[in-house]
């Protein structure tokens, strides 16, 4: 079980390196050389700090060596420096990545509750009216561009009802304490984590309403009611446990691009985490800071991948026999 | 061939979500193409007073914006926009995935190891960063966007693609073919692509509603091509106002849900009618 | 030995059983009509081709059914003589796994496969039975002793996967007799594993019955397993059905015309164990499609006119057993025996 962990640990080097590599590739698509991206929009002027940047990004030499630096530098952990923050990229990068993982872990909370519940209640009602509200429902939030969705939801939930605030991640100028501000951040949270999460929720709806059904005709499923277990029991122990794994499979494929999209939902909600990071960054033309985030993103997400797979080893036990 | 279309077309007919969804898809393609007819002006041109609501006023159907532009129009000139990027995008997309997947598959060994990681990478990838670092880098162009859109979504047509042709390459007739002394390539592109293309070609037509959605991600965020129209960018446009016209961000954003939605249909209705067997459950 | 199962009361009672599959083509009579009892100790063979119709007696008995597309229509279960089909479904899950049970035919498909054999085993126990874990534990350590599976401790926290088919079978015994049932029903419960195996499930299935004095009904394509286990044979054909004998007397003489030819050319050859039922020429008509008359006519070489228009009921032809088969009934009165009980 130790060996596999690793194993599959291992296997996110040389996925980071490649992405190290594509980061390199797409520095040089850009006009003009790999230092004028670096400096030109920062409008740096003063001569020492060119010399020392010329000297960091190793500008003079050739392609594999600038590359390799380039390499050797990011494994370091070292993204490079922002002069609009005026801070290593890392560290500013790490300063807003809390907020994007809360974002995430709440959406796909949001995502599997709703998903999963509905697709439950979609197979063990099949084709009765339930099971058609709940495809409807799907086919709409699969559809609804996560951002316009939390546009509404403002609009509704914010502006008309006043139920939840319009945006940022916390009330400004109150201190109620750990718990208070958990509660505050919480509150800041639902509509944000539910209009990123309602598009996954209807793709598991789906996937779980489907693999639902497959599990039901399986022989096991027999012998639990031959058990004299209850349907309830069946279908929520069994029958569940068994149809989560498609689940999973799709969860630990879609990480990027949760990620992806909470970078929009950030924009919408003001919330501050690496999205709107990002969004300025692009804006800016901050050329080390879009890298960054676009390093660390994808380190997230092979580390999450990796979770999630060492996750469904645990729940498949006939995987952990291979 | 001929009767297998019709079977084909009569099974698609049968799923009446899918027939709804294609109406809507030539709705949607008429609007767009009928656009520069309706509308002969710019339709990014101010027309009259800021904030009508719809169906207040009949000249502007679907009210104005903030600074008195047509919706409608605006509406019909993205849907040009939106299509055009949907469509090419899912090409580009089409494109790569089918060689990556063709090629994984029909060599095998390393070279189909090397590509799959390759895939892997792109999954990895965030994709909507990785837009955003493209159009960053290349700038705020037309062409760049749909490139980037592609280059993020090719990744599911490539596995396909590959498990197709798996399928597909030890069957008989490519035995045959192999035994008559036929090239690689013309036994990949003549005999076996043509077997495998139904599948992926309806898991492109699915591309192109997520492509959309990408589009729209974008321009809403500001970092579309700024010269023309879009849904997204309307929606980004009327953020504002939503205390007091929130009509500017809903309809634009019904717009992009009512494409996608019967993209999606059409892409669903294509793949029951490939596979009946599925279906008939 | 009739004489004596008859002394002993009767747990199961099917009366007049119908299942019908309600399809796109039309309502199709699975089971028409059969009746069958067990009493306590007393083992039932059901055998017959596949299709027709020994799977839906049985869960139809345990109400598990494939609905859609199959439901009873007609006719009564009494158990312990009680109408099965008047209880609510809590108390018909009070009875299933308590008082009747089911071995099914495939186990390496009938555990869960994400479930370790051991929580599977305990939740049997717990449901019905209001024990800690840890009692239950205990009782299913003892358990798997009782069906033979070494290492009994350890292997409660296996998968399924990691057992082979005769295992798997075990556990799945297990679990039957997990609260002491007065009826196990096993659907065809060796038919999926080696010819070794099956020999030693079989021995098991007869030990604990004999230990418990339940009833058993074993459905079968063995007939060296009915020769074995038995005390009588019901036949089914097309769902109805067509032969109830002691199994001593079966074997001597089969009556209707699909038993004989079930039973091939040399019956005493068939009882040993691993021998399947005979080939006979030609296939079970489809549901859809099942003549008037007897359903055997197309494969019956002594098929007469009236076969093909009368249906044959079920008689007395001697005594202890029934059989539906025209040209058996005119055999036996030629032969001068009396038709009737
Ligand atoms: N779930 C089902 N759906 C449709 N037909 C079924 C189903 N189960 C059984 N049948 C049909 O009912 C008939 C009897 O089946 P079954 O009781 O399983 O036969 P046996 O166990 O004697 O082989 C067969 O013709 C079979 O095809
Ligand atoms: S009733 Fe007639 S057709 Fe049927 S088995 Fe007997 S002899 Fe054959
Ligand atoms: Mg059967």
């Amino acid at each position: 079980m130790r060996r596999i962990v690793l194993r599959r640990l291992a296997q996110i080097i040389p996925l980071v390196l490649a992405v190290i590599v594509l980061n390199f590739v797409l520095i040089h698509l850009a006009p003009g050389s790999l230092f004028d991206v670096m400096t030109s929009e920062q409008q740096i002027t003063d001569p020492a700090m060119l010399d020392q940047l010329r000297h960091t990004y190793g500008v003079d030499q050739p392609t594999g060596v600038q590359l390799a630096k380039y390499i050797w530098s990011v494994m370091r952990l070292d993204l490079g420096f922002s002069y609009r923050q005026n801070a290593p990229v890392l560290d500013v990068i790490m300063d807003q990545l809390p907020a994007t993982l809360i974002l995430m872990l709440a959406a796909i909370a949001v995502a599997l509750v709703i998903g999963m519940t509905a697709g439950v209640l979609a197979s063990v009602r099949v084709n009765t009216i339930w099971d058609n509200l709940i495809s409807l429902a799907a086919v709409f939030f699969f559809a609804a561009p996560s951002f316009w969705l939390g546009i509404m939801m403002v609009v509704l939930f914010s502006v008309k009802l006043g139920w939840f605030p319009v945006g940022g991640m916390r009330t400004i100028g109150v201190n109620n304490g750990v718990i208070g501000d958990a509660l505050d951040v919480m509150h800041h949270l639902v509509l944000p984590a539910t209009a990123l999460g309602l598009f996954y929720a209807a793709t598991y709806a789906r996937v779980m309403r489907a693999s639902m059904l497959e599990v039901f005709r399986l022989d096991f499923v027999r012998t639990a009611r031959a058990k004299g277990l209850s349907r309830a029991r069946v279908v929520l122990v069994h029958v569940m446990r068994n149809a989560l794994l498609p689940i999973v499979t799709l969860l630990g494929l879609q990480l990027g691009t949760i990620l992806g999209g909470s970078v929009v939902i950030e924009s919408v909600f003001s919330w501050p985490g690496i999205g709107s990071l990002l969004f300025d960054s692009v804006m800016s033309r901050n050329f080390p800071m879009v890298l960054g985030v676009l390093v660390l993103g994808s380190l997230l997400v092979a580390v999450a991948n990796a979770a999630v797979d060492l996750a469904y080893l645990r729940l498949d036990p006939r995987i952990r026999a291979r | 061939m001929l009767p297998r279309t019709i079977d084909f077309a009569r099974r698609f007919a049968r799923n009446r979500a899918a027939v709804v969804g294609l109406l809507l898809v030539i709705l949607v393609i008429g609007i767009a193409l009928a656009a520069p007819w309706i509308y002969p002006r710019n339709p990014l041109r101010i027309v009259g007073r800021p904030e009508i609501w719809p169906f207040v006023n009949s000249r502007f159907p679907l009210g104005t914006d903030s600074l008195g532009r047509d919706i409608a129009a605006m509406i019909a000139y993205g849907a040009r926009t939106t299509l055009l990027i949907g469509l090419c995008a899912s090409i580009t997309a089409t494109l790569i995935g089918i060689t990556v997947g063709a090629a994984a598959a029909y060599f095998g060994g390393w070279i189909d190891e090397m590509l799959m990681r390759f895939t892997e990478l792109f999954q990895t990838i965030p994709n909507l960063i990785f837009v955003l670092t493209i159009v960053a880098i290349l700038g705020q162009k037309l062409e760049y966007v749909t490139i980037a859109v592609g280059v993020v979504t090719w990744t599911p047509i490539a596995r396909l693609t590959r498990a197709e042709f798996l399928s597909l390459r030890d069957r008989e007739f490519v035995q045959a073919c192999r035994a008559m002394g036929m090239s690689n390539l013309r036994i990949m592109f003549g005999e076996i692509l043509p077997n495998a293309l139904p599948p992926v070609i309806v898991l492109s037509s699915l591309v192109i509603a997520g492509a959309v959605l990408f589009e729209s991600a974008v321009s809403f965020l500001g970092l579309g091509d700024p010269n023309v129209s879009s849904w997204g960018r309307l929606i980004g446009d009327g953020r504002t106002l939503i205390r007091t016209s929130w009509y500017i961000c809903a309809v634009p954003g019904l717009a992009i849900m009512l494409t996608v939605l019967a993209l999606n249909l059409v892409g669903d209705g294509l793949n029951d009618a490939l596979n009946p067997k599925l279906r008939d459950r | 030995m009739v004489v004596s199962m008859s002394k002993r009361p009767v747990i199961l009672d099917i009366d007049s059983l119908r299942v019908s599959l309600f399809t796109r083509r039309g309502v199709l009579p699975a089971v028409d009509g059969l009746s069958l009892t067990v009493a306590a100790g007393e083992t039932v063979a059901i055998v017959g081709e596949s299709g027709c119709g020994k799977s839906l007696t049985a869960l139809a008995v345990m109400r598990l059914l494939p609905d859609p597309p199959a439901r009873v229509v007609g006719g009564a279960v009494r158990f312990m003589g009680r109408d099965l089909a008047a209880l609510s479904e809590r108390e018909m899950q009070r009875v299933r796994g308590k008082d009747i049970s089911m071995v099914f035919q495939d186990p390496m498909t009938s555990l869960n496969p994400v479930a370790t054999v051991g929580d599977q085993l305990i939740e049997a126990i717990r449901w019905h039975d209001k024990v800690s874990r840890q009692e239950a534990r205990t009782r299913a350590v003892e358990l798997l002793r009782r069906v033979r599976i070494p290492d009994a401790e350890r292997r409660l926290n296996d998968f399924p996967h990691q057992m082979s088919g005769g295992m798997s079978q075990r556990v799945m015994i297990a679990m039957a007799i997990a609260c002491g049932p007065k009826l196990l029903i096993a659907d065809e419960p060796t038919t999926a594993l080696d010819v070794t195996i099956q020999a030693q499930i079989l021995e098991l299935m007869k030990e604990l019955q004999a230990n418990s004095g339940m009833g058993l009904i074993i459905i079968t394509h063995d007939l060296g397993v009915v020769a074995e286990t038995a005390d009588r044979v019901v036949v089914m054909y097309a769902g109805r059905k067509v032969e109830d004998a002691p199994v001593e007397a079966l074997f001597e003489r089969p009556l209707h015309r699909y038993t004989r030819g079930l039973l091939g050319a040399t019956p005493s050859a068939n009882r040993r164990r691993g021998n399947r039922l005979a080939e006979i020429a030609g296939s079970v008509p489809a549901l859809s499609e099942l003549p008037r008359g007897c359903t055997f006519q197309n494969r019956c070489a002594d098929a007469s006119d009236r076969c093909r228009a009368e249906k044959p009921a079920l008689t007395p032809l001697l005594p202890g057993r029934t059989a539906a088969c025209f040209a058996a009934e005119e055999e036996l009165s030629r032969h001068g025996i009396a038709v009737g009980p």
